[in-house]
């Protein structure tokens, strides 16, 4: 192994070596060292929040180390931004995708590379069809060339994207989930696709959450968990191996992912009282991005909602609070309802706290008393709403900064000046504050950093036991586990499986989840 | 969104962002003291000064509630004129039918508020049902509202057919003087009264228009609107991020299309007084460019383009400093010509020192 490693070190194209980025109370990245060879398929694998963006963000410049080094083809990079990284020969696939929606695809596909003519005065059009005609060709997409790209499928825009990266000739292709968006027959084009470009010689970056992908294609695999990286695995005789040379599959990667203790940061678990149902789906679906949904929520009871990222929950939980068009029936407390929008379900005890604190859960610019009482303005209004009650307000926040020792000197100063977790703590509580029976809550602890993640487990599981009925959603795993009484897991708008609470106290129940949110086989059978 | 460090450290340039249109109002007061001596402090200046600059200041006050909601209206000008031209044509139609002058006023009064009222709620409706950029809804009503005002006196002007009522709300005021009884046997020349209070330079009781009154009146309405009531809240909520405020709970379509209709309402106020000022209303004319005082205005008083940020009572100190250039200007014969020039430079420059102003 370790005669192995060093060789990989010396035919590096792109290596990095002991990075550590840290955010504001993350560290997203752990001393990370991890050797990317030329004419190699290497897989980067982990849950998510485990550093694999922030990992690819390091190769491909758009986030600096903030200690270690990053070498491509042995001389230190030092890229300002992604633009430097694919100078240099460093492209990138990403997730979101990034072409300009009023370009045609042959424009989009050779944008920043277009054939030129008229000492480069102008774009030699008939060059750049064809050169977009060959890149798409090679991908067996047959897209027409001049429709633009808002007209594309998703899955149409992924194949620009990467035949854009194909482009630039790139000698470090990163794709991100590529396959995410894709059908299967799409999908296995692609992997193909990626076979020939490492037997080109060159360095393919390759992230899925697809397991059984990562096993068919990739000749090295690294798992990153919390930051830190955990295992390697080389492909040797056709097969993926571990150090001890044994054969491994997308199980094995499955446990090498997850398997780590859960720490004390999670609050005894509750007896689920035996309420009645408080929150109850049928049918239920978010028009377009989830369907047949059949969920009951109990007083009292924290009901976990798992999937990988795309999964559909969300959007789901969205469309409850008729922030979403949706299908299918929504009962609380028994009766049918359908909410035109938040202040609807409000009204019927339903509250949403959404995942996205900056962009959606607060106004990031408004005091932390205005963002407290939002939701719950109503009670404060006098004279028709000609005047707010002032100092009503002030001693809600007040009693809420108290109720969560919340860290906050100034509550009429803008609640960006904060901590995440001090927000988040303002966000369950303008919700709470309007006396909700169901709380949907969605990445309770994103951006949170560790003292504050337990204090908002232990707020959760209190008010469980006050009778509230809750959904977690969450995308951390040993979250969920440690909080839920079951776990509902949800793949491609569908809940595909269930977790109980025997279940989750099991062993080998994080990477249950993981294979039913992946896609791989049926749990019910592996657990009898 | 701008992060800044925190710590209250005092920094000029933080300064200038917050205070800078207080600022700009005291130097420019200054210096118009210095430039004209007292003749600019006499109460009579100051009161054409505020007088002049009224009803654009209604308008200002209003623009900065759209603005503070992330939006813009472009009609307001057109809107003075359409529904000062419908009212005014209402008030010589019922004299016409032979009503009491008293009565034909009154109702057009209230025709020409209805008016304004019923475009701003269209440009509202556009906004928020047919989902039109606010800009675009606007300038579609910056043409239409001018055009069918100009359609009604064939782009001529209509003259008021009411000689006393209609024209007293524009021009006259409550007297700011009152009236002492000559004291009897000691006046040689008979018992003539003298007044106490102020005066203008003819030695009568100057009066402060309704017009002045009604401007901040509005304003501080406004103002407390904004600061202090639930419409407020919600508008600073839905400027600052609309999906933040859908996702509160806020109608963000209901706050939205009530911040145009308050517009239009404004606008028609500021079309009624216009046109009671003048006793006629030109169809061709009145309240051009309008729209470009009033966003001046909001925009040298520290109010955010963006949204979700903005102050009546700096816009207020806007109108005034806009008023005081011009004065000044005039005063000192510089061509009006000229006069666009500096006020560009100086909105410009007020953008320029309050960039990244955010609270």
């Amino acid at each position: 192994m370790g005669r192995a490693l060093l060789e990989g070190l010396l035919e590096a194209l792109l290596e990095a070596r002991s990075v550590t980025v840290e955010y504001p109370g993350v560290r997203a990245l752990d001393r990370v060292s991890i050797a990317f060879r030329a004419g190699e398929i290497h897989a980067v694998v982990g849950e998510n929040g485990a550093g694999k963006s922030t990992l690819m963000k390091v190769l491909s410049g758009s986030v600096r180390p903030t200690v270690g080094e990053v070498k491509l083809a042995g001389r230190l990079t030092d890229f300002g931004q992604p633009s430097d990284a694919l100078r240099a020969g460093i492209a990138m696939v990403h997730q979101e995708l990034n072409l300009v929606p009023t370009l045609d695809v042959a424009e989009n596909v050779t944008l920043g590379t277009e054939p030129r003519r008229m000492l480069g005065v102008a774009v030699d059009r008939a060059a750049q069809r064809k050169r977009a005609g060959e890149l798409l060709a090679l991908l067996g997409a047959d897209l027409d060339l001049s429709r633009e790209a808002q007209q594309l499928s998703v899955a149409e825009a992924q194949f620009v994207e990467i035949a854009k990266c194909l482009a630039s000739e790139a000698r470090v292709l990163i794709f991100d989930e590529p396959t995410a968006v894709l059908g299967e027959r799409e999908a296995a084009r692609l992997l193909a696709r990626m076979r020939a470009l490492r037997d080109e010689g060159r360095a393919v970056i390759f992230i899925s959450h697809h397991l059984e992908e990562v096993v068919a294609v990739a000749d090295r695999v690294s798992v990153l968990r919390d930051g830190a990286l955990v295992q390697a695995f080389v492909r040797g005789d056709g097969a993926l191996r571990d150090a001890s040379g044994a054969a491994v599959d997308e199980h094995a990667l499955a446990a090498a992912m997850v398997g780590r203790s859960l720490g004390s940061i999670y609050p005894e678990k509750g007896s689920a009282r035996d309420g009645a149902a408080a929150l109850r789906l049928r049918g239920f679906g978010a028009v377009g991005r989830s369907a047949g949904i059949d969920l009951e929520v109990r007083r009292g009871e924290i009901v976990g909602l798992a999937g990988l990222v795309g999964a559909g929950r969300t959007e789901t939980a969205e469309a409850i609070v008729g922030l979403r068009a949706s299908v299918g029936a929504v009962e609380v407390d028994g009766g049918v309802r359908a909410f035109a929008g938040v202040k609807d379900a409000m009204r019927a005890g339903v509250v949403y706290v959404s995942e996205d604190r900056k962009g959606r859960g607060l106004h990031v610019t408004l005091s932390s008393i205005a963002n407290m009482t939002l939701p719950s303005l109503d009670r404060h209004a006098r004279l028709g709403g000609a005047r707010i009650d002032a100092s009503g307000e002030r001693a809600v926040a007040r009693r809420w900064i108290d109720a969560f020792a919340i860290r906050c000197a100034r509550p009429d100063a803008p609640i960006s000046s904060l901590s995440g977790g001090n927000q988040q703590k303002f966000a369950l509580a303008r919700w709470l504050e309007t006396q909700p029976r169901v709380l949907i809550i969605d990445e309770p602890t994103r951006g949170v950093d560790v003292g504050a993640k337990a204090e908002i487990y232990r707020i959760i599981a209190d008010l469980a036991a006050k009778g509230l009925a809750c959904v977690v959603i969450s995308s951390e795993l040993p979250e969920l586990i440690g909080l839920a009484h079951r776990v509902l897991v949800m793949r491609e708008g569908r809940i595909v499986g269930e977790v109980d609470r025997d279940g989750l106290a099991a062993a080998n129940c994080e990477e249950r989840i993981v294979r039913m949110a992946s896609g791989l086989g049926d749990m019910k059978e592996r657990t009898a | 969104m701008t992060t800044r460090k925190s710590g209250d450290a005092f920094s000029i340039q933080r300064f200038l962002e917050r205070w800078g249109v207080v600022v700009a109002f005291v130097l420019l007061f200054v210096a118009s003291c210095w430039n004209q001596g007292f003749d600019f402090l006499n109460a009579e200046n100051i009161r054409a000064l505020l007088n002049s600059n009224a009803p654009v200041g209604i308008l200002a006050v209003g623009m900065t509630l759209v603005i503070i909601s992330a939006g813009i209206d472009l009609s307001v000008g057109s809107m003075v004129v359409l529904s000062a031209a419908v009212g005014l044509t209402a008030v010589n139609w019922l004299i016409g039918k032979e009503w009491s002058e008293a009565s034909a006023v009154w109702v057009g009064v209230g025709t020409t508020l209805l008016v304004g009222l019923a475009a701003g709620s269209l440009n509202g409706a556009l906004v928020v049902v047919g989902r039109i950029a606010p800009f675009i809804a606007t300038l579609g009503g910056l043409a239409a509202y001018r055009s069918m005002a100009l359609a009604i006196a064939e782009a001529g002007e209509i003259r008021s057919q009411s000689d006393a009522l209609f024209r007293k709300f524009g021009r006259e005021g409550i007297p700011l003087a009152w009236e002492v009884p000559g004291i009897e046997g000691a006046g040689v020349e008979g018992a003539e009264s003298t007044f106490r209070g102020l005066l203008n330079s003819g030695g009568k009781p100057l009066t402060l228009p309704y017009s002045i009154i009604v401007f901040f009146v509005v304003a501080i309405i406004a103002q407390w609107f904004l600061s202090r009531s639930r419409f407020g809240r919600h508008l600073i909520a839905v400027g600052a991020n609309e999906t933040a405020a859908r996702y509160a709970g806020i109608s963000v379509e209901w706050v939205r299309f009530r911040v145009y209709a308050v517009m239009g309402l404004l606008a028609g106020l500021a079309g009624f007084l216009q046109a009671s000022r003048m006793n006629s209303v030109s169809t061709s004319g009145l309240g051009v460019a309008a729209e470009l005082d009033a966003i001046a205005a909001v925009v040298i008083g520290g109010t955010s383009l963006r949204g979700g940020f903005g102050r009546v009572w700096g816009t207020v100190l806007g109108v005034l400093i806009l008023g005081m250039i011009t004065n000044m200007l005039t005063i000192s014969g510089v061509s009006p010509y000229w006069q666009g020039a500096v006020k560009g430079a100086v909105i410009v420059l007020a953008v320029l020192v309050q960039r990244g102003a955010r609270a």
